[in-house]
């Protein structure tokens, strides 16, 4: 065991995370085996759909966590960008250009009404998470007068391209966005100031506001960036599954905060590993498929989901304990 | 006099690496109050945290109403009739006076919390004590002073044989603080036994039967107060001559120029008007008890915490500094007594901590550039001596010392001329205690101006070219170090400004 | 001392003052609103709103949250439908089974955070989405209607005499919540269990040092929040026609929010069950009357949001105030 922990390939990439990339395997053996016709590239495509939006969800929530705070409006808001951005189009003609940017606005917005909060009022992330979660359900409901919102397929003369974010020719192209998608943040948050900045403020605030650094700015630029994210989600969202409904959205958070923590970004603040997020999205995408496929209802996802996290959070703070 | 009420035999006690207890000993009757002193990290808290059941004791004996006894939490303390009365005050604040006085031990009526007869219970205690607290006033809406009353109330209500005040009067007005007095004088007067822990050397004249001096946690000697001087007290607490080479005169030349300038400097109750001046390569020694006001001078000069008013000139040009954001931009760093608190991020390496104020400075466009960064903190590794195997390991793995260092490292990096050391030596061993020292003595020598904020004699004595010296939040007095003795010192910090 | 204080710097005079001003400005500007039969209907949707609010004040008090109680609420209410549905288990039994399931996932909240250690927004998101996961599971359920057998349960919060449109129905579950909040304000100021409550969140150090049980009281705070979910379960099944599985998401947000309305400190520490009755009676008047002013519903989602915001930033002000006088 310890002679695996001194490999110096597994101490540059963490011992959790190789047993987190081997649980993965692991699960999806175990899938192949329980559900047969598993195995295939339908069921691959079918898992990292699930990954593309749930990751970007994912790598923005790490930010917010990294900070020591939390933000569970994520999944709201990501259906409010979509259905905003997507009413706009049908019902008013935008081209899909201007819906996919303004998409990504909303959620950048979102994040900076999140951000400013928390950082300036000093009000509990928790409680500015549930009030926004609820007024991006409202505004979302109010824009589309509670309809749902089909996004073209990609038969569409016109907007149809947008889908090939998502797949070309059978090439998972939002494979390839979410990893380079993973890679900037990975560097954001390792060899940028905001990144060295959110970290240190999440695991000693105060030692870095005497250290004459404008602490507030970075905690909220984590909760932009959290938000830009959570508006590119919604795209890749769309992408996959074409139609969203006001009023949802809210059983991605869990996912989203499960796949982050069990990364190995701790609650706490100050520890955040983007390359675990990535496997944990992917085991959660796993999973939520597995579940499908086993004959399960998909509501199961949400209890094992919950299970999952309280099982990692308890496993961080019992860590934290045993340190001090 | 009557017999011993409480003994403490030979009770000795040691941390990892420390010998905080030495076998001392310590004695308090009923019907006397009896002071216990000595300087800062004497010992006398962990002393009287071992008679309460808050540390266990290595070796020695306690005996108390002629029973030997041990204490495994302060409940048990309590309900055999020994009550600390704390300095930092355990108050619920958003209950009232009565709740907190009973709180734990409530009047029950059925269901019911009994508040009438809490109240009433309470008027009995405030009676007793002959002074005037609405029991029903909410505790967060009281000043210190009455909440120190409600302690002690609190502390009668266990139907103490022994109260121990530890700096009670810390925080308290001079008012309050005859208002305490008269109090005490009543307590023992009903025959309880009073431990008096203070600094304040007018106080204990005025308070206390019996002196007992402690000095690195050893035990020194009881006096009889009206017997003995204030001096004679003085000299017990210092004791020792074997200072190491404490300076003999200042190494600033006359002309060197004023690089800090602080001109009435006013922020809450502890910094009140204080004025000084800092030149360049001196080391200005902050010297006073603690609750003297020092360490929020700093903060507030540091921009740490807002101040009411106060100018403040960095070489000669007026400047505003309204968070510590400002005064970085103005070359001034600050090293916090409280290292892991205020200095340092321990869960990050010593590279992450070294470039924490001055990242600016090495970016490569967008990104910070690694190579760099490493370079300069292995400058500093090697130039401070940090012990390390690499500027990577976290700081949390370091020694008291050497994350002293890291915190200075992080100063030097950003290039600040004015350093405010607070307590530097604090927690840290004494082989590095001296390195530290001479790598302040270099950096002065090197044309740095250095605050130096301490509550050890000796290295004040050691360190300063000038020393200021406050009591209560304000400035007593200033010395330079070819006039300054520990006497002298001792005599402007003990003050009793009326 | 304590300064006299005028009245209007209690924050739940002016919460009333609101109620009365919503209550105004919707009579002046709606003539449906005037009617019986719409105050009816306001405080029929009320009650869980109430009840629900009442449990989480003390949550809140100690600087937690709980989150699961409106997934929780819809969970219970499902459970217990399906069984007076399929194994034909008597009303009142099924009641009570309510109340059982909401003091267990009250217990298991409490555990998690007053034992464990869990952050208690991230302990109850959690409880959220397992309540929620389950009632999806569940079909959708109607409880008895009033001309069911076991439709009785109804009385408990509207007397009905007389049928059809002559009938005459009185509101006694607003005699019934108002009594609740006496006796809940009661046991905050009157019982340990109160008085515990307000220390955890004001100070635990100091409590836990005066050798209190603290684990104890933290999780009972968790166990009685999930009792009046369960509570509330009763009462939503009682105005709900249909309950329908995977709801209630949200929901925790009108009590929450009401509860912030009333006057409870972010940071815990203080509160007041009656408060809360007014704080919750606001969030209802927007919720329910918004649509008598010509205002889409769904504004009602985006109103509560920003008055929690905005209830908490006066909480916020008030303690720098505090800071600076300090």
């Amino acid at each position: 065991m310890n002679k695996i922990k001194q490999n110096p390939f597994v101490r540059k990439v963490g011992f959790n995370r190789v047993i987190l990339f081997c649980v993965l395997i692991l699960m999806y053996t175990a899938f192949c085996i329980l559900v047969p016709g598993f195995f295939g590239k339908a069921r691959i495509m079918s898992v990292l759909n699930y990954v593309y939006f749930l990751g970007f969800l994912s790598l923005g929530v790490t930010f917010v966590i990294a900070t020591g705070g939390i933000d569970f409006s994520i999944g709201p808001v990501m259906f409010c960008c979509a259905l905003i951005s997507g009413y706009t189009m049908i019902f008013r003609g935008a081209p899909v250009i201007v819906s996919l940017i303004m998409s990504i606005i909303i959620g950048f917005l979102f994040g900076l009404f999140n951000g400013y909060l928390v950082a300036y009022w000093t009000i509990p992330p928790f409680i500015v998470s549930m009030a926004s979660m609820n007024i991006a359900k409202g505004i979302a409901a109010v824009y589309t007068k509670t309809q749902s919102v089909s996004w073209p397929l990609s038969t569409d003369p016109v907007n149809g391209w947008f889908r090939s974010l998502v797949s070309a020719g059978g090439f998972p192209v939002g494979l390839l966005i979410f990893l380079i998608a993973a890679v900037i943040c990975m560097v954001i948050l390792n060899n940028t100031k905001p990144g060295r900045y959110i970290l240190c403020l999440g695991s000693n605030r105060e030692a870095v506001r005497l250290s004459g650094v404008d602490t507030k700015k970075w905690e909220m630029l984590a909760y932009v960036i959290c938000g830009t994210l959570v508006g590119i989600a919604a795209i890749f969202f769309v992408g996959a599954y074409t139609t969203v409904q006001p009023g949802y959205g809210d059983q991605y958070n869990n996912e989203a905060i499960a796949g982050c923590v069990m990364g190995g970004t701790s609650m706490a603040g100050g520890l955040a590993s983007i390359g675990g997020t990535v496997i944990g999205v992917f085991i959660i995408s796993l999973l939520q498929e597995g579940i499908l496929a086993l004959g399960f209802a998909k509501d199961i996802q949400l209890i094992v989901t919950g299970i999952i996290v309280i099982v990692v959070v308890y496993a961080d703070v019992m860590a934290r304990r045993r340190k001090n | 006099m009557s017999e011993a009420i409480l003994t403490m035999e030979n009770i000795d006690k040691s941390f990892p690496g420390v010998h905080a207890l030495d076998h001392v000993h310590f004695d308090v009757r009923s019907g006397e109050v009896h002071a216990l002193m000595g300087e800062n990290g004497a010992g006398k808290s962990t002393l009287m945290k071992v008679l309460t059941g808050i540390y266990s004791k290595d070796s020695g004996t306690i005996t108390f109403e002629g029973r030997e006894i041990e204490f495994h939490n302060t409940r048990e303390a309590q309900d055999a009739g020994i009550v600390i009365v704390h300095q930092e005050l355990n108050m619920v604040g958003d209950l009232t006076v009565a709740q907190n006085i009973f709180i734990g031990r409530e009047f029950m009526k059925g269901f019911r919390i009994d508040d009438k007869k809490m109240i009433d219970e309470s008027n009995k205690l405030f009676a007793e004590l002959k002074i005037e607290i609405d029991p029903r006033a909410k505790m967060s809406d009281l000043t210190v002073g009455k909440q120190q009353m409600c302690e002690i109330a609190k502390a009668i209500s266990h139907k103490a044989k022994v109260i121990i005040f530890d700096e009670p009067s810390a925080a308290l007005t001079e008012k309050e603080i005859e208002d305490l007095f008269v109090i005490i004088r009543d307590l023992r007067a009903k025959g309880l036994a009073i431990v008096y822990i203070s600094h304040r050397m007018d106080e204990i004249k005025v308070i206390t039967d019996r002196v007992t001096v402690m000095r690195d946690g050893g035990y020194v000697g009881t006096l009889i107060t009206s017997e003995c001087s204030k001096e004679d007290i003085i000299n017990m607490m210092v004791g020792r001559v074997i200072y190491e080479d404490p300076k003999t005169e200042s190494h600033v030349p006359k002309d060197a120029p004023v690089v800090l300038k602080v001109e009435h400097l006013n922020a809450g109750r502890m910094v009140q008007d204080v004025s000084f001046e800092l030149r360049k390569g001196e080391i200005l020694g902050f010297s006073g008890l603690m609750g003297a006001g020092r360490t929020e001078t700093a903060r507030a000069l540091f921009g740490a915490d807002p101040k009411t008013s106060g100018d403040i000139y960095v070489n000669g040009q007026k400047v505003t500094i309204n968070s510590p954001q400002d005064a970085v931009k103005h070359g001034i760093g600050y090293l916090s007594e409280d290292r892991k608190r205020y200095g340092i991020v321990v869960q990050k390496s010593i590279t992450e901590n070294s470039t924490m104020a001055s990242l600016e400075n090495y970016m490569n466009g967008a990104f910070i550039n690694k190579a760099e960064e490493k370079k300069i903190t292995e400058k500093y590794i090697k130039e401070l001596a940090t012990k390390t195997p690499s500027p990577d390991t976290l700081v949390v793995n370091l020694s008291g010392g050497n994350q002293q260092k890291v915190v200075i490292a992080k100063w030097l990096v950003r290039n600040c001329d004015i350093l405010i050391f607070d307590e530097p030596t604090r927690g840290i061993d004494v082989g590095a205690k001296n390195e530290i020292y001479k790598l302040m003595n270099r950096l002065a020598s090197e044309g740095k101006s250095i605050i130096m904020i301490s509550s050890e004699m000796t290295e004040i004595l050691r360190m300063s070219d000038r020393i200021v010296i406050m009591c209560e939040g304000k400035k007593t007095g200033e010395l330079d170090i070819s006039e300054a003795t520990q006497e002298k010192i001792m005599d402007k910090a003990t003050r009793d400004i009326a | 001392m304590t300064k006299k204080k005028s009245i209007l710097s209690d924050q739940r005079v002016i919460v009333l003052l609101v109620i009365l001003a919503l209550v105004v400005i919707y009579m002046i500007f709606s003539k449906e609103f005037r009617q019986y039969s719409s105050i009816l209907s306001m405080l029929d949707f009320s009650y869980y709103d109430v009840l629900m609010a009442i449990g989480v004040t003390f949550p809140l008090i100690t600087a937690g949250v709980d989150l699961s109680i409106g997934t929780g609420m819809v969970c219970y209410a499902l459970i217990a439908g399906r069984l007076i549905r399929d194994h034909n288990v008597p009303v009142v039994v099924a009641m009570l089974i309510c109340i059982l399931l909401g003091c267990i996932v009250g217990l298991v909240n409490g555990i998690l955070i007053g034992v464990m250690g869990l952050p208690p927004f991230l302990a109850t998101l959690c409880t959220c989405m397992i309540t929620r996961g389950i009632s999806s599971m569940i079909m959708a359920t109607p409880w008895p209607t009033t001309k069911q057998p076991g439709g009785w349960f109804h009385s408990i919060f509207k007397l009905t005499f007389g049928t059809g449109r002559q009938a005459t129905k009185i509101p006694i579950g607003f005699v019934l919540v108002v009594v609740l909040v006496l006796v809940m304000e009661f046991v905050l100021n009157h019982t340990k269990f109160g008085r515990y409550t307000i220390a955890i969140g004001s100070n635990k150090e100091a409590i836990t040092l005066s050798g209190v049980n603290v684990k104890f009281y933290h999780v009972m705070d968790y166990v009685i929040c999930g009792m009046f979910a369960g509570i509330a379960a009763i009462a939503y099944a009682a105005v709900v026609p249909t309950v329908q599985p995977g709801t209630g998401a949200g929901l925790e947000l009108d009590a929450i929010g009401g509860v912030f309305v009333g006057g409870v400190s972010a940071t815990g520490g203080y509160g007041s069950v009656l408060g809360t009755l007014a704080g919750v009676f606001v969030i209802v008047l927007l919720k329910t009357g918004l649509p008598y002013v010509g205002l889409q519903a769904n504004w009602q989602q985006i109103i509560t949001g920003a008055v929690l915001i905005g209830a908490v930033i006066i909480d916020v002000i008030k303690r720098r105030r505090l800071a600076k006088e300090q």
